[in-house]
This record gives C-alpha cells, sequence and structure tokens, in this order.
C-alpha cells in the first residue's frame, strides 16, 4: 500500500497528443535556434534556449503533472496551475524572443508561401500591433482573469472539458499578451517610456491582490464543486483559502520582481551591452548522422538478415498458429508498420537495411552477373504485376494467417534477388522486379528527406561522375541514378554509395518538401519524365486503390460481400485495384479532355493520377497503424515461444484512445496533399484559375471519393490480428 | 446516507453518485460525459467517512447489470489503481454493449469487511462517428478554406507590392 501522498505524486495525467505537440514545438524552436546562431555565429545566447525549454517544461507540469490530475479536486491545485499557465511559462517562453526561430525552424517554402500572405496581411499586422500594446493587453489579461474566476464560468469549466480547455487556453495566451510589452521580444519594439513598466506591472497586481484577498476572506464557498468531490481531509473553505494564499503571495511576487529590476534600470546609471561575441564562419560540414550511415547499414542488413532467417524457421518448423509464430506476425504486423512510418518520418529505410542484399552479393560472387536485362521489360510492368498477384494472394490464401506461406515467400525472395542479380548487371532485381522495392520507392515519393546533391555547382564542375560510375573504393549507383539529374526517391534505395562514393562529399541525405516530387515534372536520371511513364502510374494507381482494397478486405460487411457476390478474392482484387483505378482515371482525363480543349490530356491525366499517391500512402499507414496499436505486443508472445517454447502471457487486444483521430488525421493529411499536388499540377497547364480549377474537379471528387472510403472502412468492426481468436 | 448526484467533472469525469456505506464514503465516476455505450472509464473514489481522507488499500468490484424483457447482461469487473491516472481512485475501463438504464454496484472490501453501495446509471446510445470526430473530419474543409485565402492575399498583395524589376 502506498500513502495517499505518494500515490497523489504518482497520478500524472501523461496525454501523448499534449506531449508530442510539446516536442514538436521544441524541434522547431531548437531548429531555428540552431540556424539563426549558425548564421549570426553568436557563441552565446543559450539563455534564450534555457527561457524556451523552460516555458515549455512549466507548461508540461501544468498540463500533465498532479496538478493536472487534482484541478477538479483541489482549488489550491487549480490555482497553481493557473498560476504557471499565466505567470510563469508565458514570461519564459517570450524571453527566448520566439518569433523569429520559429520562423527559421519551420521549412523555408512553408513559410515563404503559407505563412508570410497572412503574416503580411495589414489587418493581420494591425491586430498583431493593437493587441500586444499595453492597454489591451493589460485589459484582456484582466478581463480573463475575473470572468473565469467568477463563480458561474469556473463551474461551467469545472463540469466540461471544452471549456476547462478553453479557459486554459485564454489564461496561458491573454498571458502571452500581457507580458509581450514587458519583455517585448522582436521582432519590432514598442516605444513607450521607460518607467511605463512599473505602474503597468503593480496595476496587475493590484488586481491580483483584491482577488485573492477575496478567496481568502470572503467566508463563504466559491465553487461548491470542490465540497462534493474533496479527496482529504482538507475541507474545501480551507482548500479555498490556501488557493488565495498561493494567488496573493507567489503571484505578487511575479510582478514585484520585475517592477522592482525596472525601477532599479531607471535609476541606475545606463549600462552599455556587449556586442555577441561573433567566431569566424566554418565551412559547413556534412551532418554528423550521414557519416557512419554506410557503414550502420551493412549491420541493419546483418540485423535484418538475422530476423529473416528467425522467422523462416519459425515459418517452416514452428506451430502454425499466427499469434505464436514470428512468421506471422513479425512481417505482418510490426515490419510492415514499421517500414511505412519509417516513410512518412524519414525516407526509405527499409530498402536501406533489405536483408536480401546480403546474400544477393554472395550470390553475385557465385555467379556471373554479365547479362543484360532485357529491354522490354525495363519498366515497371512486371513489378506492378507481382503487386497485384501478392493483393490477391494476401486475401486468397490468407498469408497473415499462415506461417507457413510466409516463410516459403520470404525463401522465395531471398532465391529470386540471388538468382536475378546473379545473373544480371546492376540492381536488376530492385529496379524492376521486388514489389516491396516498387511499393517503398511510389511510397517515398511524399518523404521529407532524399539523397541528392548538396551543391549543384559542385556536381557541374565534376568531371569523374564516381556517384554513377564508382571508383576503386566503392561502387556506383546500381540503379542509374545519377545525382545531379536525380529528383525524388523514385529508383533510390538509400544504399548510400553515392555518398561514400563522391570525391567532393557533395552527397547526401537533404530535406525536401513532401511531395516535392510530384509537383514538377524535370527529366529524372534512369526514370525519365514521369508525365511519360505509364508504367509508373499503373505501378502508383495498384499501389493507391490497392491500400483500399487491402484495408477493406478485413472489415466485416466486405468479408461478408465477399462471400455473397464476389464468390472469390481473384475478382475482388481486379475490380478494386484494377478497374475500378483504370475507370475513375479514364473518367477524370475525359473530364479534363472538356476543360480544356489544348490541354495534353494524357500527360496531365499522368501527373493527376501520381498526385493521388498521398492518400493512398495515409491509406496504407491507416491501416497498417491500426495492427501496430492494436496488437504491437504480439512479438514478445511469439519470440518467447520461438526462444523457449513456452510462453507466460498472450497479449490482450486493446484499442488505444488516440489510434482513431490518428488514423483520421492519416488520411486527412494525405487527402490535402493530393489535392494541393493537384492544384500545383494543374497551375502548370493552365494560367487560368478557373480553367485549374476545372481541371482539378474532377481529381479532387476522385480523391474525395477514396477520402471518404478510407473513412468509412476504418469505422467498421475491423479482424484483430496477431490475436487468438 | 449522503446522495449527491451532480455533473462534476474529475479523474474519471462525471460524479454520477456518492454514497456512504458503514464507515466508508463511496463516489463513482464516469466518463465519456454523457456515458455512452461503447468503451467507458469507471473510477471509484473510497473515502473513510469521518475526515474525507481517501482509503488506498481496498479491493474495488464494479457490478453493471441491465435487465431487458429479452435478456439480462451483466458485467463484473475489479477497479484498480493501475489503471487509473489519480492514484487515489480505482479505476476500470468497461465495454458497454447497449444504451438504457444500468444498475450499478461497487463493492468494497477493507480491514477484512465488506461494503457496497449501488445506484442506477443513464447510458446513452453511441454517438455517429462524424459527430465525434467532427473537429478531425472539419479539419480538411478548414485548410482549404485557408489556402484559398493565402492565394487570394498572395494575388492581391503581388499586385500591392510589385517587385521591383532589376
Amino acid at each position: 500500500m502506498q500513502s495517499s501522498a505518494s500515490a497523489a505524486l504518482l497520478s500524472w495525467t501523461i496525454d501523448a497528443r499534449g506531449i508530442a505537440l510539446l516536442l514538436l514545438v521544441a524541434f522547431l524552436y531548437v531548429r531555428g535556434w540552431m540556424r539563426i546562431r549558425r548564421l549570426l555565429r553568436h557563441t552565446g545566447d543559450f539563455d534564450r534556449l534555457f527561457a524556451f525549454l523552460g516555458g515549455l517544461a512549466v507548461l508540461f507540469l501544468a498540463t500533465e503533472s498532479p496538478l493536472a490530475t487534482f484541478d477538479s479536486f483541489f482549488l489550491s491545485a487549480h490555482m497553481a496551475q493557473h498560476l504557471l499557465l499565466m505567470m510563469v511559462a508565458p514570461p519564459l517562453i517570450l524571453w527566448s524572443d520566439p518569433v523569429l526561430p520559429f520562423l527559421r525552424g519551420l521549412p523555408r517554402s512553408f513559410v515563404k508561401e503559407g505563412l508570410a500572405p497572412f503574416l503580411n496581411w495589414m489587418p493581420m499586422r494591425r491586430i498583431g500591433r493593437f493587441a500586444t500594446s499595453p492597454i489591451p493587453a493589460w485589459c484582456m489579461f484582466a478581463f480573463s482573469t475575473i470572468f473565469w474566476h467568477l463563480p458561474k464560468f469556473y463551474e461551467l469549466a469545472l463540469h466540461s472539458g471544452f471549456w476547462h480547455g478553453a479557459q486554459h487556453a485564454s489564461f496561458f495566451w491573454t498571458g502571452i499578451l500581457f507580458w509581450w510589452p514587458v519583455i517585448q521580444p522582436g521582432p519590432g519594439k514598442l516605444t513607450w517610456p521607460r518607467w511605463m513598466p512599473i505602474p503597468y506591472l503593480l496595476s496587475a497586481d493590484i488586481l491580483n491582490t483584491a482577488l485573492s484577498a477575496f478567496f481568502v476572506f470572503s467566508g463563504r464557498l466559491l465553487y461548491p464543486t470542490y465540497e462534493a468531490v474533496r479527496a482529504s481531509s482538507l475541507g474545501a473553505q480551507d482548500d479555498q483559502t490556501l488557493a488565495g494564499l498561493i494567488m496573493w503571495v507567489p503571484g505578487s511576487l511575479i510582478y514585484l520582481i520585475p517592477t522592482f529590476t525596472f525601477a532599479m534600470r531607471i535609476f541606475s546609471a545606463p549600462t552599455v551591452t556587449a556586442a555577441p561575441v561573433r567566431v569566424p564562419r566554418r565551412p559547413r560540414a556534412r551532418p554528423p548522422s550521414i557519416r557512419f550511415l554506410p557503414r550502420v547499414r551493412r549491420v541493419a542488413q546483418a540485423v535484418m538478415l538475422l530476423i529473416a532467417i528467425a522467422v523462416m524457421m519459425d515459418g517452416f518448423f514452428g506451430p502454425q498458429v499466427a499469434p505464436l509464430n514470428l512468421a506471422g506476425v513479425l512481417p505482418w504486423i510490426h515490419w510492415r508498420a514499421f517500414s511505412i512510418l519509417a516513410l512518412l518520418v524519414v525516407g526509405n529505410l527499409f530498402c536501406m537495411a533489405c536483408p536480401f542484399m546480403l546474400v544477393r552479393d554472395v550470390g553475385r560472387k557465385l555467379l556471373p552477373a554479365k547479362l543484360r536485362w532485357p529491354r522490354p521489360l525495363r519498366a515497371k510492368w512486371l513489378a506492378s504485376g507481382l503487386i497485384a498477384l501478392y493483393l490477391w494472394a494476401y486475401e486468397a490464401f490468407a498469408l497473415w494467417n499462415s506461417p507457413w506461406l510466409t516463410a516459403w515467400i520470404i525463401a522465395g525472395y531471398f532465391l529470386a534477388a540471388v538468382l536475378v542479380d546473379g545473373l544480371f548487371r546492376g540492381a536488376t532485381f530492385c529496379k524492376y522486379i521486388c514489389p516491396i522495392g516498387q511499393f517503398h520507392f511510389v511510397s517515398s515519393l511524399i518523404s521529407p528527406r532524399e539523397v541528392g546533391v548538396r551543391k549543384p555547382a559542385i556536381c557541374r564542375s565534376c568531371g569523374t561522375y564516381d556517384c554513377i560510375r564508382g571508383n576503386e573504393r566503392v561502387r556506383g549507383c546500381e540503379l542509374y541514378l545519377f545525382q545531379p539529374k536525380k529528383a525524388g526517391n523514385l529508383d533510390c534505395t538509400f544504399c548510400l554509395d553515392c555518398v561514400s562514393a563522391c570525391p567532393h562529399d557533395n552527397v547526401s541525405l537533404i530535406s525536401i518538401v513532401p511531395a516535392q516530387a510530384l509537383i514538377g515534372d524535370p527529366y529524372r536520371s534512369s526514370i525519365g519524365r514521369l508525365s511519360k511513364r505509364t508504367d509508373i502510374v499503373a505501378l502508383a494507381l495498384l499501389i493507391v486503390f490497392g491500400a483500399f482494397v487491402n484495408a477493406a478486405g478485413m472489415v466485416s460487411p466486405v468479408l461478408g460481400w465477399e462471400h455473397a457476390f464476389w464468390g472469390n478474392m481473384a475478382l475482388f482484387v481486379v475490380a478494386g485495384a484494377i478497374v475500378c483505378p483504370a475507370l475513375t482515371v479514364l473518367l477524370s482525363a475525359a473530364l479534363n479532355k472538356f476543360s480544356s480543349a489544348t490541354l495534353n490530356v494524357r500527360d496531365f491525366a499522368r501527373r493527376s493520377a501520381l498526385a493521388l499517391v498521398p492518400i493512398g500512402v495515409a491509406m496504407w499507414a491507416a491501416h497498417l497503424l491500426y495492427h501496430l496499436a492494436t496488437s504491437f505486443d504480439t512479438a514478445w508472445p511469439a519470440a518467447q515461444r520461438a526462444a523457449t517454447g513456452s510462453i507466460t502471457s498472450m497479449s490482450m487486444m486493446s484499442s488505444p484512445v488516440w489510434l482513431t483521430p490518428a488514423q483520421i488525421l492519416l488520411l486527412d493529411a494525405g487527402l490535402l496533399l493530393t489535392l494541393y499536388v493537384v492544384w500545383r499540377v494543374a497551375r502548370q497547364y493552365s494560367g487560368k484559375i478557373a480553367t485549374a480549377a476545372a481541371l482539378v474537379a474532377p481529381w479532387a471528387v476522385l480523391s474525395g471519393a477514396l477520402y471518404a472510403t478510407g473513412i468509412w472502412i476504418l469505422f467498421q468492426p475491423m479482424q484483430m490480428r496477431g490475436m487468438l481468436h | 446516507m449522503l446522495l449527491l448526484a451532480g455533473i462534476l467533472f474529475a479523474d474519471g469525469g462525471t460524479l454520477q453518485f456518492q454514497k456512504r456505506a458503514g464507515p466508508l464514503d463511496i463516489s463513482l465516476f464516469s466518463s465519456p460525459v454523457p456515458l455512452r455505450a461503447g468503451h467507458a472509464d469507471f473510477s471509484v473514489m473510497v473515502q473513510r467517512a469521518a475526515d474525507r481522507s481517501p482509503v488506498q488499500d481496498a479491493s474495488v468490484n464494479l457490478h453493471l447489470k441491465k435487465s431487458d424483457p429479452e435478456n439480462v447482461v451483466e458485467i463484473v469487473v475489479p477497479a484498480t489503481h493501475a489503471k487509473a491516472t489519480n492514484k487515489l481512485l480505482y479505476a476500470s475501463n468497461v465495454s458497454l454493449p447497449s444504451a438504457g438504464t444500468w444498475r450499478t454496484d461497487i463493492e468494497v472490501k477493507t480491514d477484512g469487511t465488506t461494503t457496497s453501495v449501488s445506484g442506477q446509471l443513464t447510458v446513452l446510445p453511441p454517438q455517429a462517428p462524424a459527430e465525434n470526430y467532427w473537429g478531425y473530419f472539419a479539419l480538411v474543409p478548414f485548410v482549404i478554406l485557408l489556402f484559398v485565402f493565402n492565394r487570394w492575399l498572395k494575388r492581391r498583395q503581388r499586385f500591392t507590392y510589385p517587385r521591383a524589376r532589376p
């Protein structure tokens, strides 16, 4: 048994969404702060960084600590929480001069294209100036403080999660406005007399003192709710007195200390601020992570190979019960989800750590590897056929439920990789055959990173072309991607051979805007123009529509229809993943023809069809995230059984509360990105907005229909996989 | 016996009822607010009636029962500190299969004695997804509107502040 005090201290409200938001904000600030520091060559300025992180830590304490858990039980806890939100976090955050670091921390194109029009909008600037000027800021702060402490509104916030959130948000944001004229973070400085902060802060302290005195001396219980839910021997009236004292003493100190500082500044001689210390600019080094990645790659491949062997062995010789077998759990639940999440967060990490590569390299030493891949097969048609075959086999043979078949598929993969790359030159297997590779190539078109050139000018003066030819130390790109002409991640396995080969240290993992590769249509090395590649478009459509077919195949209504109407799975897969995209794309293209007589419909349709990749990848991610979230801990019993022959516990079905919102957000992001890409492509074909809108319309309807289908699927009862039924 | 039924937002959501049983005050909180069929969290606070100090070493069980003319549904679940955010409470996650009036018995074992209180819960039908997640669905049209506004502003600013010609 634990005491009440220690139990209370353990009562943290850990909300994943709140923490994720705080981490994102911290990441953006630190990124921008580092960029500014590098740009201005400052050696110091750590106080601002610590102030910002301190402000976020205070916000974390206010919203996630036992203060938040007990705010509905004790007024004193609630008051301490409000104090942190209004009087501690805002000044710390403003002290860090947050505006500029944030703007530098965000992607430059987003700031330029997305934010700049709003920030330059005159009414917005006027509102900003007005809200941060002393009198309105003081009034809003005072109003917020008084309004939310009126019993009627305070009780409303106690009884409703929504109004409670609104109360906290208004405390924090009016706190930011109140402290703005006092701290005056950049850009722009307020011109008011030096003595003005003194009456500004003192008047706020008088208000604070009056309110807290009312809490202490009123003699009546202001908020009866606390009497009803009293969770300790401390009476509600005493709790109210304590809350008043918290507001009075620490609250007043927070106003009086800066008041005193301002007074001291006025009465003391002006001090000369030392100029920031600058250090000479150093040549910008390649990000440190990239240096060890080519070496790490081999280790990652070896680890993946060992896992693949374990999965195969268990699949062949272990019990044929999917949830208890590594082959029934790891490939279908964990590997698929982690590889697509890695694609969305970093890039094509699976191909980088592909276990088949090690075996293939051994095969090359035994076999000639001299033949050329036949010219008619140098396209994505074969790989598309294999993906269609996989989609069918997945449903028809319930691959996820058969460890034995899963093991055979992996073994077949090893054999195919060894034979193809052992007989043919280059990475033929990866480029033209591997369905997993094609899936990753297409999906990585929306990744935020790519292997690319840092400074194009260096490539223009390069005479060695080691990135594609290789040298005596390391081979060049086996997929024939010439770095200066490479755009996007298509056909890039992230092998990083080009990074190691480049004698100028000019190839690196660079940040890009997700889906940027879909907006332009430059000539791409070894690929050509996407607007001319029907095979790549067909592959992308198969992956996009396949996402919906694959997810639909596990929801109850569709399973019922499959048995009632389709008869066999092949028909369902062909209809959903081949006929449906073909018809809808042809229809959209036909409608485009009506919109613009001069339009090159084929090119536009190919590029618009590729724009559906984000919504398709979002559906894959939402679907696979479901399996990962509900069956994540299935790996442990399967591994335990494979290692020791027995299990101590079986995983229980659980669906975390964040799962459905996260899935919807993924689909939201996918739809918005698709619409944005289609719009940008349409604008390249038409200078007139009306014509561009007409061109976008059929594709917007198609992507909206896919989104609606995805949402419908998410809300259907789904089969749990990796679980014993 | 103290009876306080209100809608008080606490660790587990709403205070459904608070009753005295012997030397103990027992309160039941539930979420979501209002209570609906589907996943629900129940939290129980056990206090000594004399000084309202929380009892930390009790064993708490929840019995939920709904009787229809056709069938009877009964759910029995333990409530523990481990499942509670507020470690002074005992919590349990329950999946309520249907809407209607559910009879709730809370059984508390402490110091070798067993006490129980009972009350009734009104459970509403589950919310439609569109109602439940409207904010997430509204994000798409909201961002589209922002984008349209952004383009309009950009176009307008291009005419207002034309770029200097070289």
